[in-house]
Formats: C-alpha cells, sequence, structure tokens
C-alpha cells in the first residue's frame, strides 16, 4: 500500500546545531511561533528534555550526508512538507596560524560548510517542488573582517555567503529563498570558550549599540527571514552586529 | 509609535503607512499635500488616526515648519521613512547641474535635514528609529543613471554614519535598499502601455522571475521599527528578489 501523505498544517523548519546557543534559541522561537521544528545536533541532550510536541529531535552528524538525507526523508515522511531549514551547526576554535593542522581545518570545513551544503541539497527538491522554502545559513561577521586566530573559521563562514547567494539564483525561479545571517559577537559558549566576562564586557563597549548580541536577536532575524514579510528577499546577509561593523 | 513618513503619498510610502497604521500613529508628508492629506484622509476613514501635510525636505524651513506641525498634531516622532524620490534614467552626458542638484537635494540633503530635526529630539527621549530608502545602486555602479547612484550612495553612506553616532543613545538608523519594485517611479512619465512592456521586459532579469510588490517593502520597514531588530543598526536590506546579492 502507497503511504498515507499526510500535510502538516503547521509549517516544518530544520534547525541543525539545534543544541548551540544561537541554534535552541532559533528552535525556542519557532516553538513559540506554532512551527513544528526538525531540532536537529550531534548530541542532542538538552532539546530531548523539552518534551514539546512540535519538536522532533533528531541526533544527527551534519557531515554524514545518509543521515541528512534519511533524516529529511523521515521529517517529510511525518509531515508531507519542509518549509525551511536554519543552518546553525557550526564549531570555532581558536589558534595560531602556524598552529592550525589540517586535521583541524578539515573538521571545520566539513562541520560549518559541508554540513550547510549537505543539508540544503537534501532540502531543495522538496522545497522547490512545493514552490515553498526558505533556507538561512548562519555565516558571521569575521567572514569580512576576518580572524587573525580563526582563518579556516572565517574562510568557512565566507564560504557560506558564497554558497546562501548561489542557491538564491539556483531556487529563486522556484520561489524558495536563501539568506544568510551575520551575527556579530554572541553570547553564546562559542565566544565564552575564548573570552573571559570582563573581555566580553570590554567589547560590549565598543559596540555601538553597547551591547554583545544575544541568541535571541539572530532567533528574530531568522525567523523573518523564514516568513512571508521577507517575501522578496533572497540573497542577502542580515548583519546583526550592534552596528559593530559597518560597510 | 509616531511614525513621520516622507514622500508619503508615493507608491512605498502609501504602502508602509497602510502597514504601519495598525501600530503606529501616521504623519503622512508629501512635496504633493493633496497627496499626503489624501493618504491621512484614507487612514482615518479606516479609524487610524493620522496627519497629513505638505512639505519640500529639500529645504531647511520647510522641514522645520513640518516637524512642528507635526509634533502638534501627533506628538513627539519616533520613527521617521524616509522615502522621498527622484528618478529618471539619461546618460552621463546628458545629466545637467539642474538634475545633479535634484538628486542630491532629494536623496541625501532632504534626509540629512529630517535626520537633523528627529535625531536629537530621539535622543533626548531616549530612543527611536530612522529608516531611508536607499536602492540596490546604494552599493552598486550604475552607468544608465550615475547621479542616481551617486545620490543614493551617499545617502546609505550618510544611514551608516548616522547609525554609530546615535546607537549609543538608543536610535538605530537603517537602509532598505529595494530593486525592482512595481511603481510608477520606473515608469518615468510614459504611458501606462509602456511601463507595462517595461515590467515584463524587466522582470526576466529578476531571479525571482517577477517585479517586487511595494507591500513587500512596507513589510521589512515594518521589521527594522520593531524590537524585533533591536541589535541590527548601519544596515540595508536589500529587497531585490536576488537581483543583487549581499
Amino acid at each position: 500500500m502507497p503511504p498515507k501523505h499526510h500535510e502538516s498544517s503547521r509549517p516544518v523548519v530544520i534547525v541543525t546545531g539545534a543544541s548551540g546557543g544561537i541554534g535552541h534559541a532559533v528552535v525556542q522561537r519557532l516553538l513559540d511561533e506554532d512551527y513544528v521544528v526538525g531540532g536537529w545536533d550531534v548530541a542532542p541532550a538538552n532539546l530531548e528534555k523539552s518534551g514539546d510536541p512540535n519538536l522532533a529531535v533528531a541526533r544527527v552528524d551534519v557531515r554524514d550526508k545518509k543521515q541528512i538525507d534519511g533524516t529529511v526523508a523521515a521529517l517529510f515522511e511525518r509531515f508531507g512538507r519542509i518549509d525551511g531549514l536554519v543552518a546553525c551547526a557550526g564549531v570555532y576554535q581558536t589558534m595560531p596560524f602556524e598552529d592550525l593542522d589540517e586535521a583541524t581545518w578539515d573538521v571545520t570545513f566539513d562541520i560549518n560548510l559541508k554540513g550547510a551544503f549537505l543539508a540544503c541539497q537534501a532540502v531543495l527538491p522538496a522545497m522547490r517542488r512545493q514552490r515553498r522554502g526558505s533556507i538561512v545559513l548562519l555565516s558571521s561577521t569575521l567572514a569580512r573582517i576576518g580572524a587573525a586566530r580563526g582563518a579556516h573559521y572565517a574562510a568557512t563562514k565566507g564560504g557560506l555567503l558564497g554558497l546562501a547567494r548561489s542557491l538564491a539564483l539556483l531556487a529563486a525561479s522556484d520561489n524558495v529563498r536563501v539568506n544568510a545571517i551575520s551575527p556579530g559577537v554572541t553570547d553564546t559558549r562559542m565566544p565564552r570558550e575564548h573570552a573571559s566576562d570582563a573581555d566580553l564586557e570590554a567589547t560590549a563597549r565598543t559596540i555601538p549599540l553597547g551591547r554583545i548580541g544575544r541568541p535571541q536577536d539572530m532567533a528574530e532575524a531568522a525567523l523573518f527571514l523564514l516568513q512571508h514579510d521577507s517575501s522578496f528577499v533572497t540573497g542577502q546577509d542580515l548583519r546583526v552586529n550592534g552596528g559593530a561593523l559597518i560597510f | 509609535m509616531n511614525l513621520l513618513i516622507i514622500g508619503a503619498a508615493g507608491v512605498i510610502g502609501r504602502a508602509a503607512a497602510m502597514r504601519m497604521a495598525k501600530r503606529a500613529r501616521i504623519a503622512a508628508v508629501d512635496r504633493s499635500g493633496d497627496g499626503a492629506r489624501g493618504l491621512a484622509a484614507e487612514l482615518a476613514r479606516s479609524g487610524h488616526r493620522a496627519f497629513g501635510y505638505e512639505a519640500d525636505v529639500t529645504r531647511g524651513d520647510s522641514v522645520a515648519g513640518m516637524f512642528e506641525a507635526v509634533g502638534r498634531a501627533i506628538g513627539p516622532i519616533d520613527a521617521v521613512f524616509y522615502s522621498a524620490g527622484l528618478y529618471w534614467s539619461k546618460p552621463f552626458e546628458a545629466i545637467t547641474e539642474a538634475d545633479w542638484d535634484a538628486m542630491i537635494a532629494t536623496h541625501v540633503k532632504g534626509a540629512y535635514l529630517c535626520a537633523r530635526a528627529a535625531l536629537p529630539q530621539m535622543r533626548d527621549r531616549g530612543g527611536g528609529a530612522f529608516v531611508a530608502m536607499a536602492s540596490d545602486y546604494a552599493v552598486a555602479g550604475f552607468a544608465d543613471n550615475v547621479a542616481y547612484a551617486a545620490a543614493k550612495t551617499a545617502l546609505f553612506s550618510l544611514i551608516k554614519s548616522l547609525a554609530q553616532a546615535f546607537a549609543p543613545h538608543g536610535i538605530r538608523v537603517n537602509a532598505i535598499g529595494p530593486g525592482l519594485i512595481e511603481a510608477p517611479l520606473l515608469a518615468n512619465g510614459t504611458s501606462s502601455g509602456s511601463w507595462q512592456g517595461l515590467r515584463s521586459h524587466r522582470a526576466g532579469g529578476v531571479p525571482m522571475g517577477r517585479l517586487g510588490r511595494p507591500e513587500e517593502v512596507a513589510a521589512v520597514l515594518d521589521f527594522l521599527l520593531s524590537e524585533r531588530s533591536s541589535y541590527l543598526t548601519g544596515q540595508i536590506i536589500h529587497v531585490n528578489g536576488g537581483e543583487l546579492t549581499g
């Protein structure tokens, strides 16, 4: 018998890196707006505690094409639609450039850039058939200003901009939009691995709006890009950085 | 929120007013007094408090008078949407000095004058927002209209500097960069027949295969004037269906 096709009345969005600071805020914001959320992470323990019936948690390593394809297929089987993807999965380890080894370069690229590519490739066919979809890739201000101790990271974030723009051109005629968000310093575990509270306070004082970013700021930008309000916005990069980078 | 819309009688200004009237008192200002007052009357008929006023924002005395009148009518201004427009298409050699001056006056000086009137009082009251209509040509070159691109780029530069200057005072300043939007600004005074032809010709160059709708610009304005974008300042949001990726 053919599988029963049921289409959810709520829009369905996949979030990768859903356990991390920004990803988790995106998940929360979407659940608050009555989305069905596919929350993916390589370590999803905090998501599994949620118990929200509209949250479908999956343990996914974004380097694993089979896992990504399988999870997308299962999600589509269950909900009958995929309306959005927010790619937040990323790693960032700083070090002097001379110490940057191939293994660190490769894993950074595999997770930050290739993972986004694989996720996009998995969801685009359905979105294009639907003639409806919005993809958001999390880049970074560092893509444009660079990071002396994080050339690998900055390079992946620049790569995400190239990916977003290219997919935007590819899918525009099918009414699928692809954009990026470039956060400045955002209050998550990531900067706190490299900087003390005092460092972050000093950084905040250099930012025109007087504070570092909150994960919720990025979640709001992601929601805007997923929604109808941004219906003619594609191939763009929302730089949510409190005025830290203006050019 | 008390929102001042400059160029309210234009297609974008009008769409902005319609969208924002749900949560803002609108002061509709335009070179065309009839246009501004007509829009205000239309909003009032739908139960929204609005005020229409005629002003030439390229003149400081006119801007000062306008702010005074608007303040008396709806109260202190919390947000400004600068959507005054001027557009034509000419080869570089055909642009006259008067053409150049008019472009700079409408897009740059007018924005400067309105910011000069609005931002200090927003600062004194603890915050606010200023959004200007820039263009894709605020960041890209435009052989068909060198003056327009120069003016829009200058406007975006003004936005960026004002954003830096006023961020510490809780004021966010941003730009919207529309691409091809269904608006008579493109029609250049030609007949509706050729406007339709222009629409289908130019839409072919837009990845999304169509022109944008004024409502799609108004929706981005709504985002920029809300707390949802509270960490976003000094930026331009391009609304162009992918015609210029950024």
